[in-house]
């Protein structure tokens, strides 16, 4: 993973619809490395399938440079590129067999049939699907034909692997399975995967590092979990799972990227400054994950008021069972709410968490990140 | 709980609910019948009378195959004017239009309904509503416009060239394949229409230069279209008789005009069985045009 394999720089892409001008692609810069797994994350409408067709050479970017392998790719036709892409809607040739459409990319390449078809049934077996080489597309079900799609790519050796959306089209189990398949086999073949998705929990789960995009803009590039704990914006941390935002205001920072922030309820406690934070002071929002609260009996509360943990009052509003957890709603203040979640286990007494209770509410001090407001 | 008047006057509603309910079935019953009745009559009419006995439409007296023995027999009541050697002649005149007009027009029109669908270039939209055009506006307008168009045009030519060019095939295939382009286009672009564009891209992406992706991916994929489209060109032009009748010049008797012809003396059954013929001839062409079409959508 030392070499970079794809690199924006300063990509814009503007469309004309209707007599104005939009930006579906913002200023992106970014350098993926090779042999990396990476996640382009945002809602519908972000710019990250047209970053991806940026890359692939469907379309041309106003202004920026595309580099692949240290090539620009500037004025080179997809068909001249390095790049294989796997499409949403598979875009399986209809007229041609699984293995006509696998062996389709090779005799571009000016393969001989003989060699072509070998290295079709192995790109099949490689993808699980022997045997059904001579069927037509339609005959497969979805995910059979998600991974003829995946060896039709896959079987021309690409530097970079696009993945538009691969998964969306199956059910939620099947997409379960296909997800640690892919990065099984992302992890064999050692190909660079560039992999657009608008699930968190799919990007989360596979990628090395994701990007999350929003107006197409990218607002932030990381691992997994410093997305997840460290968000630099309030819609990373609220695309990205469950977060509570709390309205605060910044007190004191130091360099150290630590801060106290008053709350609505006037307690005044530490936390974390996020990266891309400008407020030095003021008005500023507070994210809290829900499962990083933990909530007491007042009874024990005072076990727990030592060293970084942050304590407070608060009331329990509601309760919900969802399964693996419990949500429960709570009140710090007037108007101010907030949710924790807690893993049910056995043993838990869980009648001793009353509506209308008074508790204890107390999270570690790096687990609120402060944000712009 | 319902009092008894209550209960009567409920069941007077229901039964007169009911009773408008059944006029309402046999209403829609009798719709189509009445309108297939007049969509079919006529045609039935003809068919029945090429198979009669009797010269006269008065009546039908018996079942025969006279009339049809007659027009391969060079015989035809008392008209002088017929046989079968002219309208053998005439058919294949009309062949002859009909293939060249056809493969001309099923090339432009193809090509057309791929820049409409792939194009991305301003005037795209009036250039579809002018698509249209043929389509639409009366077809003895565009008989005469051609006409006019023809005239003027070998006017000119005679003026730069000194030599006079006369109407013949040449006018009747140009007048056809203006006409039929629009057909194949409408048709061909609706199976480009159901066709999804990232085919092509996945073509491109796996290295396929635009030549190689249209021949080994776009047309396999339209071919059902263009196929259907042909097929519709050619019955359009078999069948033509007012454009043709207006741009055709001497020896070039296409078998509608010969028909008509025909026609000016007296409606004789040989003329019936012709006309039968010849709507068997074109249904069967429609008929292949949209079985294509058919199965092309099935698959998709």
């Amino acid at each position: 993973m030392s070499t970079t394999d794809v690199e924006l720089s300063d990509i814009v892409k503007e469309f004309e619809s209707g007599g104005t001008i939009v930006r579906a692609v913002d200023q992106v810069s970014v350098q993926i490395a090779d042999g990396e797994f990476f996640a382009l994350l945002g809602p519908s409408g972000c710019g990250k399938t047209t970053t991806l067709r940026l890359i692939a050479g469907f379309e041309q970017p106003t202004a920026g440079r595309i580099l692949i392998r240290g090539r620009a790719m500037e004025g080179i036709p997809a068909y001249h590129r390095p790049v294989n892409t796997v499409f949403q809607d598979y875009a399986l040739f209809p007229h041609l067999t699984v293995e006509q459409n696998v062996m389709f990319g090779l005799q571009m390449e000016g393969l001989g049939k003989k060699e072509a078809r070998k290295r079709a049934e192995e790109a099949l077996e490689m993808v699980r699907l022997p045997g059904v080489a001579k069927r037509k597309p339609h005959q497969l079900s979805g995910g059979q034909q998600q991974r003829v799609a995946l060896a039709r790519a896959l079987v021309k050796q690409p530097a970079v692997l696009l993945l538009d959306e691969p998964l969306g089209a199956l059910d939620l189990k099947l997409r379960k399975n296909m997800q640690y398949e892919l990065k099984a086999l992302q992890r064999d073949v050692g190909i660079t995967f560039i992999y657009v998705t608008h699930d968190q929990e799919e990007a989360i789960t596979m990628a090395d590092r994701i990007a999350v995009m929003n107006e197409g803009k990218m607002l932030q590039v990381g691992k997994p979990e410093e997305i997840y704990e460290r968000p630099g914006t309030r819609f990373v941390a609220d695309f990205i799972g469950e977060t509570n935002f709390i309205p605060a205001t910044l007190l004191d920072r130091d360099s150290a990227g630590r801060g106290m922030v008053q709350l609505p309820t006037g307690d005044v406690i530490p936390a974390l400054l996020s990266d891309a934070l400008q407020a030095a002071s003021g008005d500023v929002t507070l994210a809290l994950r829900p499962e990083r609260i933990g909530i007491f009996d007042q009874l024990t509360s005072g076990d727990f008021q030592q060293g970084d943990m942050t304590t407070l009052d608060a009331v329990l509003v509601d309760s919900q069972y969802i399964g693996t957890d419990t949500r429960y709603t709570l009140r710090i203040a007037e108007d101010t709410n907030l949710v924790a979640r807690m893993q049910n286990v056995d043993g838990q007494d869980k009648a001793a968490l009353a509506i209308g209770q008074a508790v204890k509410i107390s999270w570690h001090r790096s687990s609120a990140t402060v944000l712009d407001h | 709980m319902l009092t008894a008047d209550q209960q009567l006057i409920n069941e007077d509603a229901m039964s007169r609910n009911r009773m408008v309910r059944r006029l309402g079935v046999i209403g829609l019953w009798l719709n189509p019948v009445f309108s297939y009745f007049f969509l079919w009559a006529p045609i039935l009419v003809l068919v029945l009378f090429s198979f009669n006995q009797s010269r006269s439409v008065a009546s039908f007296t018996g079942f025969t195959l006279r009339w049809y023995g007659n027009i391969l027999n060079n015989v035809m009541g008392a008209e002088s004017a017929f046989s079968t050697e002219l309208m053998l002649n005439a058919f294949r005149n009309s062949l002859f239009v009909g293939t060249v007009a056809t493969a001309i027009s099923t090339v432009l029109g193809t090509m057309i309904a791929l820049s409409m669908a792939r194009g991305k270039y301003k005037g795209k939209r009036l250039l579809d509503a002018l698509l249209f055009f043929p389509v639409v506006i009366p077809e003895i307008t565009q008989a005469i416009s051609l006409a006019i168009f023809f005239k003027v045009v070998f006017d000119w030519l005679a003026l730069i060239s000194g030599e006079r060019i006369f109407p013949g095939f040449h006018t009747i295939i140009a007048a056809h394949v203006t006409f039929n382009i629009s057909f194949v286009a409408i048709v061909v672009r609706a199976r480009l229409a159901d066709m999804n564009p990232q085919l092509e891209e996945a073509a491109n992406d796996l290295g396929a230069n635009p030549w190689q992706t249209f021949w080994l991916v776009t047309f396999p994929l339209i071919l059902p279209g263009v196929i259907s489209g042909a097929l519709l060109a050619f019955t359009l032009s078999l069948d033509d008789f007012v454009i043709t009748f207006f741009t055709s010049g001497v020896g070039t008797t296409t078998l509608p005009v010969f028909v008509y012809g025909l026609l000016k003396l007296t409606v004789t059954p040989e003329v019936n069985a012709i006309s039968t013929i010849m709507m068997v001839l074109s249904t069967f062409f429609i008929g292949i045009s949209l079985t294509i079409q058919g199965r092309a959508v099935a698959r998709a």
